[in-house]
């Protein structure tokens, strides 16, 4: 695992015509709303989405289970998704983290990875690295609460992109809540081979955001969100984490426009 | 009792797993550039770090030495200390006119002799004070160097509860690997060599800092030439 | 030479590992368990966080101690040699041991040639490990810690919960009660100062009077055959002078070649354990007392211990885990060490250094359940000084788990051992849907529409959380339509 302090250095493209979408395999079936989001968003950014069909998912589960075959397997189905020299724009630091920084062992001798791995981008860091994005806030004051994956801090560095996005917002106050840096004790299948663990990490993560005093919390990531939010609905409590990419999506966009969106997207739900 | 095998298990499993590595082609190995100080700022630096770990630090001139350490034992009801065996300390402390009992370091710590197992106990029980010279100081850390001798022994920096130590203020420099360049260490070390870098601590109790937990109670540093 | 012990202590730490899942319930329901450790772990991690104000500092010093320490691993049996060499020319003599048998056998012997009846042990992790007290004990060797952690741990009848600060699931309320419990003449305080002054007033006459003193080992010096201690005590330096034989025992991993490469590692040493700069005493021992010194031993001894470091050795992944200089910073930053404390993982060396040792030291069987217990969440790989990749090191002892073994053991003790074939079963249905986008397509469709079906108890995950909700349409249909709709569009 690289640390922060290598500084994650690398050498960001200039912005592109067009980049492949990752959808991650959580946000597929259960958040897809997200995925349509951050891809509307990037297209309004001037910026060709291409989406190919046939991804499924990055392999971590299987990966951090220790079965390296079968995630060997899928990865490689992933890789052969993405032909094109250009950015793999990946709406998740875990599976961002999965793709860029352990593939290389996992798929070690296999042709191409390097460049696979090389053209992996997490949603925040293109934004604010490649696409060197200004945002211009239209909406109502309100405070907020940023958590971020672990693997996207400790493997990505991407804590910093999402601040730095979050703090371009004239009207968001961003508020740190305690223990921020501590893991909201997702980790994949360890919430179910050792719940019990899990559980407490859960309860202090959300306590921790409630005492925040937020209207909302932001995340690029649905392992943790799909933690944090299934304990905070569990506790009966309002506040819940929507993804960085809706909720800039949302902030950035005019109420007038918004309406009409919402009308088409009335009629994409007719059309199918 | 013979540990021949495990000795040879071990390095013939260590030795099969490294058979082929070519040591002349190793990374190089980069440390940090500290800025260079002044010895001005070496020396603010030493006295800062002891004074943080509650270590009492006084600049003074030699010939203030045993006048110093007197007023110090007498400020703590003290009327013994012990000195090594023809040191300076002992010179110093013998030559001057005071009610303190100068006791010498002259027993042997381990005897078997009704006579010596005596010194053991005065030592650890009667012994309220010590004093000890030095060979080093290191401003990066706070720390002090003590290479104990035939006639300033180990124990004497370690058992009685008020420890004086002599820190002449030219030894000083910037960090423990100069130290260790400038005075050679690599050719021959002492059966002890010490960096002691404040009164004994612990903070094993609830993280509760407490002094004087086995060593010294107190650390009384006196600097000379600073 | 026999061993007078029945059962071998192998299976002691091994029994209390695979009762891993009972402790952790045990004592995450420990309120005052978990808020003694919660304010130990927030203290711990402010210290070391200001003794480090610059990061440029802290990263090259953390790449250059993980270098020196694969060099000194690279070069070990060289090393161990020369060390050896070195000690015997010096006048310590040399011992080797491949289990912990054999080094409390070792041990047992030396002391018991000298009619040798107390013993006072300043702190050492690695005689826990072999569980030399025990043994000791079984001989009629009193053998007493001196380290004050170790000593109220001991009071208590219980091992140390932290490879540093040995008793600090304890408060001081508990500590004040168990002196009264335990020490005559004792009046009941929970004033700090007066409680150390009493260990101090206990353990001074110990020093005085004992026959041996055990200590461990923080570096062992090739170059010139010198035995390192840190300590803030001054039990280390009470029990390497005071008693006439002196026993080290340490790690067959502890070994330097040079003497340059002491400073920097003991300054990311101590600042990452405690966030000193320096330790109180930096202790440094080459030889026994010489002709006409006054004090010190005339015997001093090092055991040089295997006990698995070998098996770790020789796999070159494995082997980082031997980098480790044992400060605690990964614990202290572990999520999950600071919510089940010490005693739960149930092995010598908890935490996260404690899930990639321990495996090697008590055979995958008895451990699987330890490299699981992360959520990889890396906070200790963060802070790790020699840049061990912990993480990735529990995602390898995963694999090594439950992997189909066809007998022999190539890489560990115990390995596949974790291997449940229903497990492998799932993984592999998984693996097939998820390389296959139609199959995957085709399961998604279905479980989609037939999300209202799916339960809303799914065992551990519904005890804290709601059930996750499917949604209506996955990704790859919205995008479907989306791009049907604009098609049409793009059309008239």
């Amino acid at each position: 695992m690289t640390t922060l302090n290598t500084q994650h250095l690398r050498n960001y493209p200039t912005k592109p015509e067009k980049v492949y979408f990752y959808g991650t395999c959580l946000a597929d079936s259960l958040f897809p709303d997200s995925g349509m989001d951050a891809i509307e968003f990037l297209e309004k950014q001037g910026v060709e989405v291409l989406y190919p069909q046939g991804q499924t998912c990055c392999g971590q589960p299987a990966y951090n289970s220790g079965f390296e075959d079968e995630a060997k397997a899928v990865a490689l189905a992933q890789v052969a998704q993405f032909p094109l020299d250009i950015p793999i724009v990946i709406i998740s630091g875990s599976c961002g983290g999965m793709m860029r920084h352990h593939y290389p062992d996992l798929l070690k001798g296999e042709p191409g990875i390097e460049n696979f791995c090389e053209r992996i981008f997490e949603f925040t860091e293109f934004l604010v690295n490649v696409l060197k994005i200004k945002l211009d806030d239209k909406g109502q004051p309100e405070k907020i609460a940023l958590h971020t994956s672990c693997a996207a801090r400790r493997e990505m560095g991407v804590h910093i992109t999402g601040q730095a996005l979050i703090k371009q917002l004239d009207n968001v106050e961003l508020v740190t809540h305690k223990y921020e840096s501590e893991c909201c004790g997702f980790g994949g299948t360890f919430s179910i081979k050792h719940g019990d663990i899990s559980g407490e990490m859960v309860k202090d993560k959300s306590k921790n955001l409630l005492d925040a005093d937020v209207v909302r919390y932001i995340s690029a990531d649905w392992g943790c969100m799909l933690n944090i939010n299934g304990a905070l609905e569990y506790q009966k409590k309002s506040l819940r984490g929507e993804h960085i990419a809706s909720y800039l999506l949302k902030r950035t966009q005019d109420i007038e426009a918004s309406i009409k969106e919402n009308k088409q997207s009335a009629l994409f739900k007719e059309a199918k | 009792m013979s540990s021949n095998s495990a000795r040879s298990n071990i390095l013939n499993k260590l030795k099969e797993q490294v058979s082929g590595a070519d040591y002349t082609k190793l990374p190089n190995e980069v440390g940090y550039q500290y800025p260079t100080l002044s010895h001005q700022q070496h020396v603010a630096k030493f006295v800062g770090h002891l004074e943080t770990n509650h270590a009492q630090v006084i600049k003074l001139k030699d010939s203030d030495i045993a006048r110093v350490v007197v007023e110090q034992l007498k400020q703590r009801n003290i009327s013994t200390i012990m000195t090594g065996k023809d040191t300076e300390a002992s010179k110093l402390l013998t030559e001057i006119e005071s009610d303190i009992a100068i006791e010498v370091y002259d027993f042997d710590l381990a005897a078997d002799e009704p006579e010596h197992k005596e010194n053991k106990e005065r030592l650890f029980n009667d012994t309220p004070a010590g004093i000890t010279s030095s060979c080093g100081a290191i401003a990066a850390t706070g720390s002090i160097v003590l290479w104990p001798t035939i006639n300033e022994p180990r124990s004497l920096s370690l058992v009685p509860p008020v420890h004086f130590v002599i820190v002449d203020a030219d030894t000083m420099v910037q960090d423990f690997a100069s130290l260790m360049k400038a005075q050679q260490w690599h050719d021959k070390l002492p059966t002890n060599a010490l960096l002691i870098s404040g009164p004994s601590k612990t903070a094993d109790i609830q993280q509760t800092l407490a002094y004087g937990a086995h060593g010294p109670k107190e650390l009384i540093v006196l600097l000379v030439n600073a | 030479m026999t061993s007078h012990i029945n059962e071998p202590n192998e299976s002691k730490y091994a029994k209390s590992a695979r009762a891993f899942r009972g402790n952790v319930t045990r004592d995450l329901a420990n309120d005052e368990l978990r808020s003694n450790f919660r304010g130990a772990m927030d203290y711990l991690v402010d210290k070391r966080k200001n003794s480090f104000p610059s990061a440029d500092e802290l990263e090259t010093l953390r790449e250059q101690c993980k270098l020196i320490k694969q060099r000194c691993l690279l070069k070990l049996p060289h090393l161990l040699e020369q060390l050896e060499t070195n000690l015997e020319a010096n006048g310590i003599k040399v011992h080797w041991a491949e289990t912990i048998t054999e080094a409390n056998e070792i041990i047992a012997q030396l002391i018991t040639d000298k009619n040798g009846k107390t013993v006072v042990k300043g702190k050492s992790m690695v005689s826990e490990e072999t569980a030399l007290n025990d043994h000791l004990e079984a001989q009629n060797i009193e053998c007493l810690e001196s380290d004050m952690g170790e000593y109220i741990v001991q009071l208590a009848g219980q091992h140390p919960s932290h490879i540093i600060m040995p008793a600090i699931h304890q408060n001081k309320k508990q500590v004040a009660d168990l002196f009264a419990d335990n020490i005559d003449g004792f009046e009941h305080t929970t004033d700090v100062d007066a409680l150390i002054g009493e260990g101090r007033r206990v353990l001074r006459e110990k020093f005085c009077h004992a026959d041996v003193g055990i200590t461990g080992v923080n570096f062992a010096v090739a170059e010139t055959g010198t035995l390192c201690l840190v300590e803030n005590e001054g039990n280390g330096r009470m029990c390497t002078t005071v008693p006439n034989l002196h026993i080290a025992i340490t790690g067959i991993e502890k070994v330097v070649e040079f003497l340059d490469d002491v400073p920097p590692l003991l300054s990311l040493l101590t600042r990452s354990a405690t966030g000193q700069i320096i330790s109180t005493y930096f202790n440094m021992i080459s030889s026994p007392r010489k002709n006409g010194e006054k004090d010190g031993p005339e015997e001093v001894h090092l055991v040089l211990l295997d006990n698995g470091r070998s098996q770790a050795f020789a796999d070159e992944e494995l082997r980082q885990t031997l980098q480790c200089i044992r400060c605690g910073a990964c614990m202290n930053h572990c999520p999950v060490y600071t919510r089940i404390g010490g005693h739960a993982y149930g092995t010598v060396y908890p935490g996260p250094i404690g899930k990639i040792v321990s495996p090697h030291m008590l055979g995958l069987e008895a451990t699987n359940n330890l490299p699981t217990a992360s959520s990889m969440c890396g906070a200790c790989g963060e802070v790790c000084p020699v840049k061990i990749p912990i993480p990735k090191l529990l995602q390898r002892l995963r694999v090594e788990s439950v992997k189909a073994t066809t007998g022999k053991p190539e890489v560990m003790k115990g390995e596949g051992s974790g291997r449940k074939t229903i497990e492998a079963i799932i993984w592999k249905g998984w693996s097939l849907l998820h390389k296959h986008s139609i199959l995957y397509n085709t399961s998604m469709w279905f479980a989609t529409r037939l999300r209202k079906l799916m339960p809303n108890n799914i065992g551990v995950w519904t005890s804290v959380r709601t059930a996750p909700k499917l949604a209506p349409q996955t990704l790859h249909e919205k995008i479907k339509a989306r791009q049907k709709l604009n098609t049409k569009k793009g059309d008239s």
